[in-house]
């Protein structure tokens, strides 16, 4: 071991302090410049990445709430409309049905008050035919009585018998 | 067996100065990272893959610590080239050391045979630079974080009597922090060096192995011991002058 100061007998040298110190702080500036300024650039623009990520997920997912509540409200309304509708057709259906009733009635009554009249009618014209029909048979038969004894001829009591038997029909 | 010796030896000479196979290891070692940073760079991507993000995990994790320590994300990001190149180097030039083959080289210097490298932090003049440098830069954050005047009176403070005895003390302290930092490293990584030359002399196979993992733990230990003292002092600097 050399005789001389301590710093000597460590074996230290200011020279080789000093390249030993720029020798440090050059490998700081390239490493600084070359590496650690990439490296945290890039996680810090992965991090703003990842935080504008969740961030809009956020947003998405707010809006989906929002859309979800604006289609249950649309829905909502639309039900509401689809029973108003309902309601109304079925009012409207029955408001239908009451007017057709009473127009069949009503035409179901005109129908048999004209087949009435038109019975009657018949039933006139039938009573006509038989009673012009028993006046010819009871003038024939009058004839035919006549016939053998002229003398009793009165058409005023003939009419007269026509007109009692037709009252009795 | 391979003579131990406390100083580094020289190599070769640059004119009138001697170059150190300590300094030469340094060299090769800065030249090394630096290849490292400029592959990195270009392959920067903002997808990473599994090496990137490990360094990411790793850069990330120190950010962390960093954070905690200092109290804001800003700070943490502004000290981070300082705290991570000291830890980085010293851990890179303490693994150094062992790695094989290394301890196999020579050159003839003087009719002797010199390794041509030696574990940085195994030589006083490497350990020395980097306390001074730890502690010139710590005091600069100081006078950055508050002004150079506010800094000082921390040290020399004549207000009152006790002020300057506490002055006194921080001088000396900055001084202690100085020696305790560089033989702190000097001292494991020298003694670590030793034990394994011996061990590798004694038994030569398989027994070294343990004591080659304990190196690679030492030496990962005390490169993060240096960072986290300095990060601790920058933090102190900085916080007592905001406390202010």
């Amino acid at each position: 071991m050399e005789s001389g100061s301590i710093f000597e007998q460590l074996g230290i040298h200011w020279q080789l302090l000093l390249s030993q110190a720029v020798n440090f702080f050059i490998l700081l500036i390239i490493l600084r410049v070359f590496a650690y300024k990439p490296l945290l650039a890039v996680i810090k623009k992965r991090n703003e990445k990842i935080k504008e990520g969740l961030q809009k997920a956020e947003e998405a997912e707010a809006r989906l709430k929002e859309v979800d509540i604006i289609a249950k409200k649309h829905l909502q309304k639309a039900d509401q409309e689809a029973m108003e509708i309902i309601k109304a057709t079925q009012k409207k259906a029955e408001t239908l049905q009451q007017s057709l009733q009473k127009e069949t009635e009503d035409r179901q009554k005109e129908l048999m008050a004209q087949a009435e009249l038109a019975y009657l009618r018949q039933q006139e014209q039938a009573k006509q035919l038989v009673f012009s029909q028993a006046m010819e048979l009871v003038k024939k038969t009058i004839m035919k009585t006549v016939e053998l004894k002229p003398e009793i001829i009165d058409e005023a009591l003939i009419k007269k018998a026509v007109l009692q038997v037709k009252d009795e029909i | 067996m391979e003579e131990i010796s406390l100083k580094a030896q020289e190599i070769f000479n640059l004119g009138s100065f001697g170059v150190t196979n300590s300094l030469f290891s340094t060299l090769a070692v800065s030249l090394a990272l630096i290849m490292t940073a400029f592959i990195a760079r270009s392959k920067i991507k903002l997808v990473p893959g599994t090496i990137q993000s490990g360094v990411e995990m790793s850069a990330e994790w120190l950010l962390g610590l960093m954070e905690g320590m200092l109290g804001s994300a800003k700070k943490a990001e502004q000290y981070f080239p300082l705290v991570a190149t000291i830890f980085l180097f010293i851990m890179a030039c303490n693994l150094s050391g062992i790695l094989p083959g290394v301890g196999s080289f020579f050159i003839e210097q003087g009719g002797q045979d010199v390794p041509l490298f030696r574990s940085p932090a195994a030589d006083l003049n490497f350990t020395l630079a980097f306390a001074v440098i730890s502690v010139i830069m710590t005091n600069l954050i100081g006078m950055a974080a508050a002004g150079v005047l506010p800094h000082i009176s921390k040290f020399i403070n004549f207000s009152n009597p006790i002020n300057f005895f506490i002055g006194i003390l921080e001088l000396v302290s900055e001084f202690a922090k100085i020696i305790s930092l560089s033989f702190r490293l000097f001292g494991n990584v020298f003694a670590g060096e030793v034990l394994l030359t011996i061990i590798f002399f004694l038994v030569p196979y398989v027994i070294p192995l343990p004591f080659l993992f304990l190196e690679i733990f030492v030496g990962m230990v005390q490169s993060f011991v240096f960072a986290m003292l300095t990060l601790v002092s920058i933090s102190l600097h900085t916080a007592l002058h905001e406390e202010h």
